[in-house]
């Protein structure tokens, strides 16, 4: 009688063991991640506070220092320095010491009285376009609630003719960790998973006891489920401290089912270990099975929609993205951590997960018989 | 006798590379057969394919009667293999490394256990049995690989180049070993480089080029017309300054081949050359009174007899 997992419990044993007493492997499934983690989490923040700013003030009126102060009363900007002349305010910005530089013109005031257009020079460094664009909002939103306010005066009217409420679901404070941090997650459990399968199988095939195996009757299933297992523990441990991370240090609440949570986790774990598996048929020895396990970690950086969403990519990146167990990854976390969906509406991604994953271990494990020959 | 082990036109290609030419083979029961050739001459690509891990590309194998392709579970129940690196768990302490042999054959409990400890007591690896695998030396990492390769009771076990860079005295308790399984039936199947270690064999084969020159008992293959030519005989001279009696010997017609074995030297030589003639020859390069007996070939002027006979043969039949 054939016993398709003959051996597991042999290779579970030997596997625990050879993991347990190779304090480099568990040092790179763990360090980088959670490293990367802190540094994802805090640096990944597009709030954008306080941007230096340089003021050119030729006016010197009380209107325009109230308008000053409405600047800096929303917070994004700060003004670091006062300086005499419009040539100064350009270099101060191509120096890198100012993001934004105002120009207040002499006439402000006099204008503003005359019920003249009063103008006011904004300067913006492009050069970075995520503080330019809020930089810009921000400028405009300013001068806007300005203007309907004198102009709601001079009318007699009290309120604004239109009036948009916006009300923002699952994360009503904008918090960027709440949108960043669960796509972390799916991108540090990458780093530290898929090379660790993948070594593990290309070291045995160095060191020749790959070939030990192959002459015991062993099968495939078995030796691969084995080398599996250890690392999707490891993995889960792994995943566990980075949602507690998630959650007692970027304060990300999460509102749907944890068990959920954790369930998708494990798919995805299991998936990314798969792939190491897969690597290492390919790979030659264990630099080489570092590096394709690496090449990985940028596309599903990029096309996952982690930072940039899908949907306005190009159609061939949005066809890779499609393709990245990580884009389900992340696409779960955001709808069980953040949105609380339910079991029907997240069904979809995690059926496709779970697919990606059983087929990444039958075609690492058919791959496998074949490398033999 | 029962055959164990058959190969009948068994071919390996790489691409345009053949590694493995047509190889012909039996190895009876309880047999020790040495399998020597030179490096890359398709030695561990035939141990290979007979233990079912690389397939052939003609050709078919068997061990005891089941064929290594399509039997080849039933196949790996039966043999055991020690690799030429000694592979083994280097993480693993020596015990760990012997459980988890057993355990990859299904051993458990208390016939495992039962079966580590007879194999510890064959290989006297009791005091190391917490080591590390890793942090043992050639000889005693040797024992191990091998006492694994024990564990589950093979009845044909293949040792790829076994006493490679071990010392001579656990060289020699290896093959004493190796006696007593063949005395208990088991087939062994063992490649060298080692001449003093093919002598040991019950039956040895050479590959050479790809293709296997000979195969049979050592006693038989010194005995093939082709090693001795007709009409010659093999003498062995001891005296002194060898070097300089070699110079002088080849320039003597009528010897037809002159070696160095360290304080003597054996010769190759026509009938009508008389060991007086010999020694005169030496007297005028001023050697007196060498010793000079006839001897019978050893394995290696078999060995080199035939591969020299093989390659004139094909640069012959190419020229022609």
């Amino acid at each position: 009688m054939r016993r398709p997992f003959r051996g597991l419990g042999a290779i579970l044993f030997k596997e625990f063991i050879v993991v347990w007493r190779d304090p480099m492997t568990l040092f790179f499934m763990f360090f980088p991640p959670l490293i990367e983690m802190i540094a994802f989490g805090y640096a990944l923040d597009n709030d954008v506070r306080h941007m230096a700013m340089v003021v050119f003030n030729e006016d010197r009126t009380v209107e325009s220092r109230q308008l000053l102060d409405r600047f800096v009363n929303t917070e994004t900007f700060r003004i670091v320095q006062e300086v005499g002349s419009a040539k100064e305010l350009g270099t101060e910005i191509r120096a890198g010491r100012a993001y934004v530089g105002l120009q207040i013109p002499p006439h402000f005031t006099r204008d503003l009285r005359a019920g003249r257009p009063a103008r006011v020079q904004l300067l913006i460094d492009g050069s970075n376009s995520t503080v330019a664009l809020q930089a810009l909002n921000t400028a405009v939103a300013l001068a806007l609630t300005q203007s309907t306010e004198m102009l709601l005066k001079e009318s007699g009217r009290t309120v604004i003719p239109v009036e948009v409420r916006p009300q923002m679901l699952y994360n009503p404070a904008m918090r960027s960790p709440n949108f960043f941090v669960p796509g972390v997650i799916g991108v540090v459990l990458q780093i530290g998973t898929t090379f660790a399968t993948a070594m593990a199988v290309v070291r045995e095939r160095e060191r020749g006891t790959l070939e030990q195996l192959l002459v015991s009757p062993l099968s495939r299933w078995g030796l691969m489920l084995g080398k599996l297992i250890p690392y999707l523990c490891i993995g889960m441990l792994m995943a566990l401290l980075l949602f507690a991370i998630m959650h007692f240090e970027f304060f990300v609440p999460i509102a749907g089912s944890i068990v959920a949570m954790i369930f998708s986790t494990l798919v995805y774990v299991f998936a990314l270990l798969s792939l190491g598996l897969l690597v290492a048929t390919k790979a030659v020895n264990q630099m080489q099975a570092l590096q394709i396990s690496m090449a990985f970690i940028l596309p599903s950086v990029f096309f996952s929609g982690f930072i940039f969403p899908r949907e306005t990519m190009p159609a061939i990146f949005y066809w890779i993205g499609a393709v990245l167990p990580t884009t389900y990854f992340i696409w779960l976390m955001r709808a069980i951590i953040l949105r609380g969906a339910t079991f029907f509406e997240y069904l979809p991604s995690l059926g496709i997960l779970l697919g990606m994953a059983v087929l990444l271990f039958v075609v690492c494990a058919l791959r496998f018989r074949k490398k033999i020959g | 006798m029962e055959a164990m082990i058959e190969c009948d036109g068994l071919t390996k290609r790489f691409g345009n590379f053949t590694a493995v030419d047509h190889l012909n083979l039996s190895v009876e029961r309880g047999s020790i057969f040495g399998f020597l050739g030179p490096n890359g001459s398709g030695k561990s690509t035939v141990i290979r394919m007979l233990c079912g891990i690389l397939a052939p590309s003609e050709g078919t194998a068997r061990i005891g009667g089941r064929d290594v392709v399509r039997e080849s579970e039933a196949v790996k129940e039966m043999i055991g293999y020690m690799s030429q690196q000694f592979s083994l768990y280097d993480e693993l302490t020596v015990n760990e490394n012997l459980l988890f042999s057993g355990k990859l054959y299904s051993l458990r409990d208390k016939p495992l256990k039962q079966r580590r400890d007879q194999l510890i007591a064959l290989t006297h690896l009791g005091p190391y049995l917490n080591r590390r695998a890793g942090l043992l030396s050639g000889g005693w990492r040797q024992r191990l690989a091998m006492a694994c390769a024990l564990m589950h009771q093979p009845t044909v076990l293949f040792l790829d180049e076994p006493t490679a860079g071990i010392d001579p005295v656990a060289r020699r308790e290896l093959w004493d070993l190796l006696f007593e399984f063949s005395g208990r039936g088991m087939t062994l199947f063992v490649t060298t480089h080692y001449m003093d270690e093919a002598e040991r064999c019950s039956h040895v084969g050479y590959i050479h080029m790809s293709k296997l020159i000979v195969s049979g008992q050592p006693d038989e293959l010194k005995r093939l017309p082709e090693v001795t030519p007709p009409n010659t005989r093999r003498l062995d001279v001891t005296c002194d300054h060898v070097t300089r009696a070699l110079q002088a010997m080849r320039e003597v017609a009528g010897v037809r081949s002159a070696t160095v074995f360290g304080q003597s030297m054996h010769l190759l030589v026509d009938d009508s050359i008389t060991p007086r003639e010999i020694e005169a020859k030496l007297r005028t390069v001023g050697i007196q009174a060498p010793e000079i007996h006839d001897i019978g070939p050893s394995l290696e002027d078999v060995f080199v007899a035939l591969t020299a006979r093989y390659t004139n043969n094909h640069t012959g039949a190419r020229a022609a």
